[in-house]
């Protein structure tokens, strides 16, 4: 998307506020998006002119949350919940059998680009645990038997 | 006590993500009828309902509409707290999930009692599926020309727990980072872009059409004087039957917990109960004859809360737990107040040495003087979220904690139910800067 | 306005009346207790609560409340860490998680001696430290910016360096990224800090986190003095603190006059001191000598010379005075040369007109105004940069706040009748003008319009000319009073004599001495007056200087020396000449001043202008004489604006740490010119006007009318008028 096309998206967006800087979220999603899944520096100076934000600003408000992401990722994100309830029903082995499936540790990304595995906080499935979300998308009753059939599900895109 | 529905009524039956199937069952009904009445005797309906918050708190919801200031010529606010981040609770997810209209039908009751025409429904920015169908929701109702010249805007978060306490939620909704504000001044008088807001939960919401239908007597009737109506208890951990269970207030603890949730999965032994999302006091076994309500749970040492139960059976070592949700709160202190932001690292970099065990009896005192220190000092509840489990497993389950001291190491030798759990605080993320040594 | 409700409050079983509302902080303040603060700044916009420090215990709450987020309401009961045991506890926990993790760099940290943290720590914090970890560890110090480094393990995070940068100097540089024990305060990928303003956050960090470069390892509390004293860089005249060690000034720190800089420096004013050292500094007088260029000689010898030149010059004598004279400096040449002989003409690079006066207000105005209009294309912030942040303060109290460029135009409409903004501003009691703009005749028009709009007889309502520069107005009247006499400007010059660095690199005043005969220059720095001058006598800076200064606002302020400079003041030689010529010259500045004071400052005492100089209140003035302005330049193109920048000049160039604020070689055009000629931000472009082309870069700024173009004058070569740009 050319810097005139994302500016006109942002500003049309910003117009469904009272305020034009609660459009930052939303603006930096596309952002995101657009940029293979990562904000890089580019990123926050192209939202911040279409918000008439400084890029410090955007960047300052990116990093408080955690589905911003200042790293480039896979294409593809598995998180694996590892709050308590899914603790207590076996998360840890869920995450164990992803590594060993995927070859890389929580916060790392397959060789081929195409997986990032995370582990994240409580993802409100509690009562269906192991949660896996991926690409923002929940599994839910996760077990480590299961991992494969996910990662190739993943893989076929 | 058998289940009573008013926030997932029907949906069992039907499709209730479709307007059609919603107007059917009698949706938006109540909307219509409330819209009839002005802002003060609508008021009045729900201060008789005593609606009691569901997010956490349990502050009267028709009290807290009455001390919005709607006199005020600034443009006045709803916001719907549907950042459901607590651990244990997945509840708000089903009713946006299953009953989207019976929330917005809420909204426009709630909108109208605060003369409000723009409604905001700040959803975390994890629960993508929801968003969308919530979304379609408010455009079917938009189209159908239901909402009448309400605006309701639903407004996608990104990631941070502490955004669904009240001040820092409408900080995030106003496009700053997530932290919160001094109270007072309070959301009712100063709130979203500083004008007048109410805010509440989306089971509190969800809730008015209920009270609407049946009168604030009739609601008034179910469940206990001081705590009426239905809630949805969010059941987790270790059950044969985890899940969402709408009952009536009042339900007893144990009733819950083996005559809904099937009791503890695989024949094991119940050893703690959370009750009220991970941030509350946990209960002992021997503390779970007790009433489900706001006072009776307040009555015995913690919190209603979320009215989100996590069960644990006695394969978990409660260092191990208090470790993972300290970890919990260390990673979304929003690092505006120095006892949460310094607090929580320190609790955390205490509790390693315990649990791999080379903690003294003296790092077990200094732990539970460093909680003290933290409670009740900080800006905002989760300071006090963050050590008030810690604190509880401490007390209650002390031995273990000598346990560790004494045997140089966990007693259940790496057979804890939750051995190793990695916290994400333990990745880098997009922080890779300070390193907190052992 | 009515008198403010006032409400009994108790702080630690004392009572105190206060008005309703005041803070908390204050209320126990009148009462005499102090509560203890990191965070809290009221400058710095309402109180956010965020680092416990100020816990107290309020009666009938069960919860330690933060002292500084409460106000005073009547039957307030409130006890602090002096008589609650549980306040007491929840302070000390909160020094003591502080430093948890906070270096013990004490030895070797600028803020050693000076620090609150240290000072708290002792007074409310633990003895000894639980924690047995090791600290987190951070990389530092980090270069914020050439002036400021910062140090994130010793940051405490009160938030009040991001605070200041989004919402007082608004640049939005400055912020906190990522979340909880993981904040650390950062600018956007490390690029330095580039702001007028960013040093403030060096006083205001409460531990040694941000700090000056120029001050590191310079100096430590117990071995330096604090002048007070009032910079001389602009024409707001900041209230100053100057740090002296040995004789050196080490720093200059803000001194807080609540009416004219509300306790903030612009980066110029707080780094510019070191060009007092700087390595071309003229310590002795310099006599021209063929082929040989300039040579020392003594004193005595100078003085002889400058005697023979004034004397060859038969009367034939201009002077191009610089305006950053000190009132006493400017009469005692007035004295010298008018008194002595005759020589009346003097050069102002620009006048102040005294009509002003009847329109005087303090520069706090502006944050109290509901109507403010700028007028005139020249940024405020580089002309006086203490009256931009005044402006921000004013918007964010709900002042509406126009810029009307154009100055004279704008000026004749909004006089008319008809006008819309016109007659708002004849109606409103707190409206403010600011003049910012080359034109206008030093004010004159400024108080013409001010006076159509029935100003003088609302005191709420005031006007502020923007000079360009620092005492304009107190030399002109200095050297207006120093002679009665009157005389013609010579047709051939036979002496000029050019007073200061600002004059000695003025252009015009270059033209002027290719015209004169000889050239005499007081001039601090080697360089500038080389080529043409035939005695060069050594100047002083502002900071070497006892005497007054009257600023923008027409406040009389006292300038007090801080260091002593390498040659002899001013007034010493200006004394010694004088004498020569049959004219007694004290060479003290209280005596001048008092001889000046009886004629044109009611007689007040050089002792009483003040440590915090109050305005006098407005006075009828004289009607605004308006001279013919010359015609606005007409025809295709963009209007050139041509601006000095605040980081320009002698004094700034020698100062290798704020090179960086040094103005870029930019073209500012407005959104639709720019799109019109499909031209974006960072693009090169040619700037032209009558064949004659500059290459510059092209910045889009939205605060600029369409139809202007702006360019700092170091990079706009000789272009003038109309211009076109061109991709």
């Amino acid at each position: 998307m050319s810097t005139a096309e994302f500016d006109a998206q942002v500003r049309k967006l910003a117009t469904r506020y009272p305020d034009s800087k609660t459009a930052i979220l939303p603006a930096l999603r596309l952002a995101q998006e657009q940029n293979d899944g990562w904000l890089d520096t580019e990123s926050f100076e192209r939202v911040g002119e279409a918000l008439g934000l400084t890029p410090a600003y955007c960047k300052a408000v990116a990093t408080f949350y955690d589905m911003f992401h200042l790293a480039p990722v896979g294409r593809h994100s598995i998180e694996v919940c590892t709050n308590l309830s899914c603790a207590l029903s076996g998360a840890q082995q869920v995450v164990d059998a992803f590594e060993s499936e995927l070859g890389v540790e929580p916060g790392e990304t397959t060789e081929d680009g195409e997986i990032t595995l995370r582990t994240v906080e409580c993802l409100g499935g509690c009562g269906y645990a192991t949660v896996v979300s991926v690409d923002n998308r929940y599994r839910q009753f996760v077990k480590p038997e299961d991992v494969p059939a996910i990662v190739e599900d993943v893989r076929a895109g | 006590m058998p289940a009573r529905s008013m926030l997932l009524a029907g949906a069992d039956e039907r499709d209730l993500t479709k307007l059609a199937e919603y107007q059917a069952i009698g949706g938006y009904a109540q909307a219509s009828r409330a819209r009839a009445m002005t802002s003060d005797d609508l008021i009045a309906e729900l201060q008789g309902a005593n609606l009691r918050g569901r997010g956490g708190a349990g502050f009267p919801m028709g009290r807290k509409a009455s001390l919005v200031d709607r006199k005020s010529p600034k443009p006045k606010y709803l916001v719907v707290n549907a950042d459901e981040s607590e651990p244990g609770a997945f509840k708000d997810r089903e009713v946006m999930a299953r009953a989207p209209h019976r929330l917005i039908e809420g909204c426009l009751i709630a909108a109208h009692a605060i003369e409000s025409q723009e409604v905001f429904i700040y959803i975390r920015g994890e629960y993508l599926t929801e968003y969308e169908i919530l979304a379609k929701a408010v455009e079917q109702a938009r189209k159908a020309e239901i909402l009448g010249d309400v605006n309701v805007v639903v407004y996608r978060g990104a990631g941070a727990y502490i955004c669904g306490e009240e001040t820092a939620l409408l900080e995030s909704l106003e496009g700053k980072r997530g932290q919160p504000r001094p109270r007072p001044p309070f959301p009712p008088v100063q709130g979203l872009y500083m004008s007048p807001t109410e805010i509440n939960n989306v089971c509190t919401i969800a809730t008015l059409p209920a009270i609407l239908e049946l009168g604030p007597e009739g609601f008034t009737n179910i469940g206990t004087p001081g705590s009426p109506g239905t809630v949805i208890f969010s059941v987790s951990g270790n059950v044969e039957k985890p899940g969402n269970y709408e009952l009536e207030l009042g339900t007893s603890m144990r009733e819950l917990l083996y005559t809904h949730a099937g009791g503890i999965a695989g024949g094991r032994q119940l050893k703690a109960v959370i009750p009220g999302g991970s941030s509350v006091p946990a209960l002992t076994a021997r503390q779970i004859d007790v009433p489900l309500d706001f006072d009776s749970i307040g009555a015995i040492g913690t919190f209603f809360g979320a009215a989100s139960l996590i069960v644990v059976d006695d394969r978990c070592c409660m260092v191990q737990l208090a470790l993972r949700s300290t970890k919990f709160y260390m990673h979304e202190s929003c690092g505006r107040c120095t006892p949460c932001r310094e607090g929580t690292r320190w609790v955390v970099q205490l509790l390693e040495r315990i649990e791999a065990g080379d903690g003294t009896t003296a790092d077990l005192e200094l732990l539970r003087k460093v909680c003290d220190r933290i409670e009740g000092k900080s800006l905002c509840a989760l300071g006090d979220f963050a050590v008030w489990p810690v604190q509880s497993y401490f007390d209650k389950w002390h031995d273990e904690w000598v346990a560790h001291v004494e045997q140089g190491g966990c007693p259940l030798g790496g057979e804890s139910s939750i051995e190793g759990i990695f916290a994400p605080s333990d990745q880098h993320t997009h922080s890779p800067v300070a390193t907190v040594p052992a | 306005m009515s008198s403010p409700e006032l409400v009994t409050v108790t702080v630690d079983g004392r009572e105190v009346q206060v008005p309703k509302g005041t803070g908390l902080v204050e209320t126990a303040l009148a009462a005499g207790i102090e509560i203890p603060v990191f965070c809290y700044e009221p400058r710095l916009g309402d109180p956010i609560g965020a680092c416990r420090m100020c816990l107290v215990e309020v009666e009938g709450l069960p919860k330690l409340q933060a002292g500084c987020t409460m106000s005073a309401t009547d039957g307030l009961k409130v006890r602090t860490a002096q008589t609650s045991a549980k306040a007491a506890d929840g302070q000390s926990a909160t020094l003591e998680f502080i430093l948890v993790n906070h270096p013990l760099d004490c030895p070797v940290c600028d803020k050693g001696g000076e620090c609150p943290l240290q000072d708290l720590t002792f007074r409310w914090g633990p003895g000894n430290t639980r924690m047995e970890f090791d600290k987190r560890t951070l990389e530092k110090p980090i270069p914020v910016s050439p002036t400021i480094a910062l140090d994130r393990e010793r940051c405490i995070l009160c938030y009040r360096c991001t605070r200041f940068s989004e919402g007082v100097s608004e640049d939005g540089q400055l912020v906190a990224e990522n979340r909880g024990a993981s904040s650390v305060i950062a600018t956007f990928d490390d690029r330095p800090y580039r702001a007028p303003f960013s040093g403030n956050v060096i006083e205001l960090c409460p531990v040694g986190a941000l700090t000056s470069t120029q001050y590191r390892f310079e100096g430590r509390p117990w071995e330096i003095q604090n002048v007070p004293t009032v910079c001389g860089l602009c024409p707001v005249g900041c209230n100053t603190a100057v740090t002296v060690r040995e004789g050196k000034v080490k720093r200059v720190l803000s001194r807080n006059h609540p009416e004219v800089d509300e306790g903030w420096l612009c980066d110029k004013g707080r780094f510019g001191f070191s060009h007092l050292y700087a390595g071309d500094r003229i310590a002795d007088p310099l006599r021209r000598v063929r082929q040989r260029g300039l040579e020392e000689v003594s004193w005595d010898d100078a003085l002889d010379d400058a005697e023979r030149l004034l004397r060859e010059s038969e009367g034939r004598i201009v002077t191009a005075l610089s305006g950053s004279e000190t009132v006493e400096q400017a009469y005692a040449l007035g004295r010298l040369l008018r008194s002595g002989l005759g020589a009346h003409t003097a050069v102002l690079p620009e006048e102040t007109s005294p009509a002003l006066d009847a329109f005087r207000l303090p520069l706090s105005a502006i944050r109290d105004a509901e109507l403010v209009v700028v007028l005139g294309d020249e940024p405020v912030a580089e002309r006086a940069p203490i009256v931009e942040l005044w402006l921000k303060a004013a918007r964010r109290n709900g002042a509406e706040v126009h810029h009307a460029g154009d100055a004279l135009e704008s000026c004749r409409r909004l006089s008319r009748a008809k006008d819309e903004l016109g007659n708002r501003l004849r109606e409103s009691d707190r409206a403010v003008l600011i003049w910012s703009s080359e034109e206008g005749a030093g004010g004159a028009h400024l108080a013409a319009l001010a006076r159509e709009l029935g100003f003088p007889d609302r005191p709420g309502c005031g006007a502020f000319h923007l000079p360009r520069t620092a005492n304009g107005r107190g030399v002109a009247d200095a050297w207006a009073a120093s002679d009665d006499g009157e005389g013609e400007t010579p047709e051939k010059i036979g002496l000029l004599v050019v007073s200061g660095d600002e004059a000695a690199a003025d252009p015009n005043v270059r033209v002027l001495a290719e015209r004169a005969e000889r050239v005499l220059v007081t001039s601090m720095f080697h360089g500038l007056a080389a080529g043409w001058a035939d005695l060069v006598l050594p100047g002083t800076s502002y900071l070497e200087r006892d005497g007054t200064y009257v600023n923008l606002e027409g406040r009389l302020q006292r300038l007090r020396r801080a260091s002593i400079p390498p040659a002899p003041d001013e007034l010493a030689w200006i004394s010694r000449l004088a004498e020569r010529f049959g004219v007694e010259v004290d060479p003290f500045p209280s005596a001048v001043f008092s001889e000046l004071s009886a004629k044109i400052y009611d007689g007040l005492p050089f002792g009483e202008v003040g440590e915090h100089a109050p305005l006098r209140t407005r006075s009828e003035a004289p009607a605004p004489q308006l001279p013919e302005e010359p015609p606005a330049p007409k025809g295709e193109g963009l209007r050139l604006i041509r601006y000095k920048a605040l980081f320009s000049g002698p004094a700034i160039e020698r100062v290798p740490e704020l090179q960086f604020q040094r103005p870029e070689p930019e073209v500012e055009l407005s959104g639709k010119d720019a799109e019109a000629r499909r031209i974006a931000s960072g693009d090169t472009v040619q700037v032209s006007h009558n064949g004659h082309s500059i290459e510059l870069r092209a910045r889009v700024s939205r605060g600029l009318r369409p139809g202007v173009v702006r360019i700092a004058s170091e990079h706009a070569g000789d272009l003038g008028g109309m211009v076109e740009v061109s991709a």
